[in-house]
This record gives C-alpha cells, structure tokens and sequence, in this order.
C-alpha cells in the first residue's frame, strides 16, 4: 500500500501543473458544495429552533363570520366561541387532542406602579397557554390551577415590561401592580421574542368580563401526530364540533378561523426537505463536473503514458495493478483537493457563522461531521469513478502494441 | 526450456497476414540462440510469442514445460514476471524513474519489500558496473549505459530466459561489443538462455547459433 502511494505520488509529481490544475476543479466543486449545504443547514437550524417550531403542536382557533346560510340562518353572522366549545371538542374523544384551552381576551388596560406605568393588554388563560405560545417562565411560577380555581388576582408579565415597572425582573416577583383599580399580584415573568401581553388566569378574566360565557380564541394541543393528514383530521375535528355547537355549514370556512400551526410547521419542513435535496443536488454537479475533469485529466495521461504501461506489463504489471494504479491516482487527486476543499468550505462556514451571529433566517450555518463523512465517500466513489473508464481504457491496448508507441 | 511445435500465426485485416508458419523450434537451456532475419520475415513476432506478450493462433508453445497458450492476461503477466527478462532495442526505462527503481520495479510487482527490491537492484547494478549511477535518470546516461540498466532490470527476477529484441539496435559499435559480451558472460558464466533477435550478422556470430526466418518460416539452423 505504501508502495503504490510512492508509486502514485511519483506520477503525479512529473505532471504537476496538470495534476494541480485539475485538483482545483475538484476543490472548487466540494468548497461549493460545503458551503451550499451549511447555509441549508443554517436556514434549517434557524427554522427548528425558533419559536414555530417550539409552538408547532397546537392549532389556534377564532370566532369568524358565516360566509353562507345555514339552518334557517343567514349569511354574515358573526360566530362567538363559547367556553363549552372547549369541552365539547374534548368531548369528541379524538386521541391526537391532548386539550383544548379558552382563552379571553381583555381590553387594553393601565398597569401602575408606585414607580410607573404603562398600557398593555392582558389576556385569561389556561396555565398550558404560555408553552402553546413558545413563552417560557424565566422568574417566579405560571398560573396554576389553583388559580383558576379561586380565581386569584395574580398576574404573569413580560420580562421587558416589568423592567419598566420595577427594580429588576427579579424583585418584580411578589409584588403588585393596579389595573383598574385592581390590585394584582405578579407571580411569573416570561421571555418572549415577540410577545409582551399580561396574562391572567381565565377564571379571573371571567369575572372582569361580568361572568360571560364568550370567549375570544381558543387553543387546541396536539399530540402524537406524523403526519399532515392527521393535522387536517384534527382541524376537521375541531371545525365539525364547532359547527355542530353555534349550527354553521361544516364547509364554511369563514365560520372560525383555524391557524394550524403544526401542518404549517409539516408544510415547511417538506419545503426545507426539498431544499436541502435541491442542494445536494446542486452541489453534486458542480462536483460532477470536477470530477469529469479528473477523468479527462486521466484519459489524457494514459494516452502519454501507453508506453510506460506497456513496459510495466511486459515486465510483469497484470491488468489488476494497471487498474488499480490508475484508480488510485484519480482517487488520490479527488480525494486530496476534495479534502483541501472541504477545509476551505469549512473554514468559510465557520466565518459565516461569525458573520451572521445576529441574522434571523440563519443559525449556526456549519456542516456536521456526518456531512464531511459523507463527502469523503462521495469523493472517494467520485474518484474510483472518475479513475475507471481511462483505466479500462489503458487495458484495451495490447502490451505488444503499447510497447510499439513512442 | 523452449519448445513451439507448429506454431501459425496470422494477423487479421481485410489482407489477412500470415506472419509466421509452422515454427517448428526448440531452445535448450543454457543456450546463447539469435534468430535472424530480414524486417517484416516475423522475426519480432516470434520474439513477443516467445515472450508472452503475443498469442499464436495454432500449435504448442512449452516454457519450462508450461504450456503457453490462451493464458489470462493477469496469468501471463505473472508468468513474464517470473520467467522472462526482456531487453528492448530502446531500452524501454521509465523516464522518470532512477537506475535503482527501473531495476527493482519487477520486483515490485512480486510485492517484495521496498528495502530488499532496492537492495537486489543495486546488487544488479553494481555487477553491470553501473553503481555509480544507480541514482541517475535514464535521461542522464549513456546508450550503453542505459542498455546495461536494462539487462540488469531483465535479470533481477532470476528469470529462466531473457529474450533481447535487437539490443544494440540503437548503439555504436564500441558499446555493441560491451553489451554482447555482457550476454556472453551471462551465458557462460550463470548459464543464462538468452534468445536475441538481430538483423546485425556480427551480432548474430558471437551467438552460439544462429536461426534464420524468412517470410515466417525457419529456413536455417547453423
């Protein structure tokens, strides 16, 4: 084995320039490749790690308006959910429901404290809500249900309003605050990358509302689901109990509006699926053509070298070692400048990374080790490929023949 | 150690050429042999049968009482290999490849050690009188010169018979005699068949005996 690389490495040598001009080629196509398929990455890890994908397991429903008769009832009625539709939906028994949850909205409201103040809008909620909405607890607790039960004047509020209200987030945590004359005590502060909504339990809310049985919205969680089909059953579900409830056409699509978050979190990870396939695929030919070039290089070369050839087999080269020496070169040539592209394709993505640290559509644009795994084997396939044909080629001609060549 | 008995052998074409005719030879060891001949009598393609670097079409051809005949292109290499050590009008070295390598490098498809096939190679050298040069490119050294890396190269095997096709084709007089009485010594000294084809009558008389081939057929054993 360390023959033949002295061997390889002896040809090459005498063929530099030509040897070095197609190995840029190749290290041109695998840089590209690398660098296509981090940026893939880098969109995908963005994708997965922001908050759709967090909140991905829930469908989110509003009261809309009918958009055709129905029962005896015109067009144009405006639906308003109800807190029974909750319970009617988890009624239907349907296994990939895992809870449905009301949720009030309230009016904008002024929030003091002794040391100031702000208007915000607050909303009764379930405790699973805040998840639903990718908010996580950073201070203190969530509503519970405790809460809901005795309907506690306790409220959970966004990090960067309670930074304006008092000391720190921190101090914030059994404290109070007035809303409508109302004193609230505040139990929970949440991140969030967008949301800055007070929330209050939903029982309290009810109260605030004179005890109405109306709701603004409702979440439905979702649970062990695969595939898009069984996000649209679970929609189906909801809308078909919904209609049952308020008596609208189980086709009216304008009735309720449902935002399904999970088939659209489905619907983009086919789409970023295609993507990373469009890549590779790009990727690959722009290697492909790299690697053509190694094989032209080495049809070439084994034409000037028909005489060489022809005295290693007189001297006792079987067909076996021509093909495999020729192989060997052209998997050497693929391989060492794919490597070469690779580290720079590497190099590249790391200073991406860098660059965009702050960019939104992009996270961590790197390749992971399986990838280079991967591109090593293609290179090495690329290469022996690349290498076959020229040396099928060499072995065609006769020693006798190729002795006769100058 | 050489028998043919009725070898033909016809290269096809839309004039199909009968190239040699019912060779009927036999070579015994030790012999210094030359086969003679005008160019086109097949003289050269008697040579690549003999060296297995060309199949006939009818007959026997025996070497080492092997029978010689619709081998596999990977048997027939290792059969060169092992048995025959060419030695070519133009030398036939790798260009890029020193004394010392071109010596060694049918050693290297035995798969012998780097170590030992370069020490086996300068031990050749060093008996051509050339080890001083055993680190030269064939570019860098002299007809003679080259020819005796050659002989060195078809020796390091140990083969049974070393076939020379016109080996001093390419060389002056002055290093035509050096080169054949390289042979001569082989011959005497270790008992090396030796087969050399020639068109040059002084090349032919320092052979021990001489076979002429005219248009394909032996015409003459002295």
């Amino acid at each position: 084995m360390f023959d033949l690389t002295r061997e390889i490495m002896q040809t090459l040598r005498n063929n530099r320039l030509r040897t070095a001009l197609t190995g840029v080629s190749v290290a041109w196509g695998i840089f590209m490749l690398i660098i296509l398929l981090g940026m893939s990455r880098g969109v995908y890890n963005s994708f997965n790690s922001g908050f759709m994908a967090q909140a991905s397991n829930s469908m989110q429903v509003w009261g809309g308006r009918t958009d055709r008769p129905y029962h005896g009832y015109k067009e144009g009625r405006t639906i308003t959910m109800h807190g029974s539709d909750a319970d009617a939906i988890m009624n239907e028994g349907n296994i990939h429901v895992r809870s449905a949850l009301p949720v009030i909205y309230g009016s904008t409201v002024t929030i003091s404290t002794p040391r100031d103040y702000m208007s915000a809008y607050y909303e009764g909620i379930y405790p699973e809500y805040l998840k639903t909405q990718g908010h996580s607890i950073t201070y203190g607790r969530n509503i519970n249900e405790a809460d809901i039960r005795e309907g506690r004047k306790v409220i959970v509020m966004a990090e960067r309003n309670v930074n304006q209200l008092f000391e720190s987030a921190e101090e914030a945590v059994g404290q109070y605050v007035t809303i409508n004359k109302l004193s609230f005590r505040v139990i929970g502060v949440y991140k969030s990358e967008w949301g800055q909504n007070v929330y209050i339990p939903y029982s309290t809310a009810r109260m605030l509302n004179g005890f109405s049985e109306d709701i603004n919205a409702m979440v439905v969680e979702v649970q062990d689901m695969k595939t898009i089909q069984q996000g649209e059953q679970v929609e189906t579900v909801v809308r078909e109990t919904l209609a049952r409830e308020h008596e609208f056409s189980p086709d009216d699509k304008a009735a309720v509006w449902i935002w399904n978050r999970f088939t659209n979190h489905m619907k983009m990870s086919d789409g970023l699926g295609i993507l990373d396939m469009a890549i590779w695929i790009i990727g690959i030919f722009t290697m492909l053509s790299g690697v053509i070039g190694v094989s032209n290089i080495m049809f070439v070369s084994v034409r000037e070298r028909t005489h060489e050839i022809g005295i290693r087999r007189a001297i006792g080269a079987g067909p076996r070692s021509v093909l495999t020496q020729i192989i060997m070169e052209s998997v050497f040539i693929t391989g060492l400048f794919g490597y070469i592209g690779v580290v720079f394709g590497i190099a590249v993505t790391e200073i991406l990374n860098i660059m965009f640290a702050d960019a939104e559509f992009i996270k961590d644009p790197t390749v992971t080790v399986a990838i280079a795994l991967q591109v090593t084997l293609v290179l090495i396939a690329a290469g022996s490929l690349a290498g076959l044909f020229p040396a099928l080629k060499a072995l065609k001609v006769k020693p006798v023949e190729a002795l006769r060549t100058e | 150690m050489i028998r043919l008995h009725d070898v033909n052998k016809t290269y096809p074409g839309s004039v199909p050429l009968h190239v040699l005719k019912d060779i009927n030879l036999t070579i015994e060891k030790g012999e210094l042999v030359s086969i003679m001949g005008a160019s086109g009598s097949g003289k050269s393609t008697l040579l690549n049968i003999l060296g297995i670097l060309d199949n006939y079409d009818t007959g026997d051809y025996y070497l080492n009482n092997v029978l010689i005949k619709n081998l596999s292109e990977n048997k027939a290499a290792e059969l060169r290999n092992r048995l025959i050590g060419f030695v070519f009008q133009s030398f036939n070295l790798i260009s890029y490849k020193n004394a010392v390598e071109n010596v060694a490098l049918p050693l290297f498809y035995q798969g012998v050690s780097r170590k030992r096939r370069n020490r086996l190679a300068m031990e050749q050298l060093d008996r051509m009188g050339l080890a001083d040069r055993a680190h030269h490119l064939p570019g860098e050294l002299s007809g003679g010169q080259k020819q005796r890396v050659a002989i060195a190269r078809s020796l390091i095997t140990d083969p049974s018979v070393i076939l020379a096709d016109e080996p001093t084709g390419a060389l002056d007089s002055h290093t035509s005699k050096e080169v054949m009485q390289i042979f001569r010594e082989l011959n005497v000294n270790k008992g090396m068949t030796i087969v050399i084809v020639t068109h040059d009558p002084v090349v032919g008389g320092q052979t021990n005996r001489i076979i002429r081939i005219t248009d394909g057929r032996i015409t003459d054993h002295v």
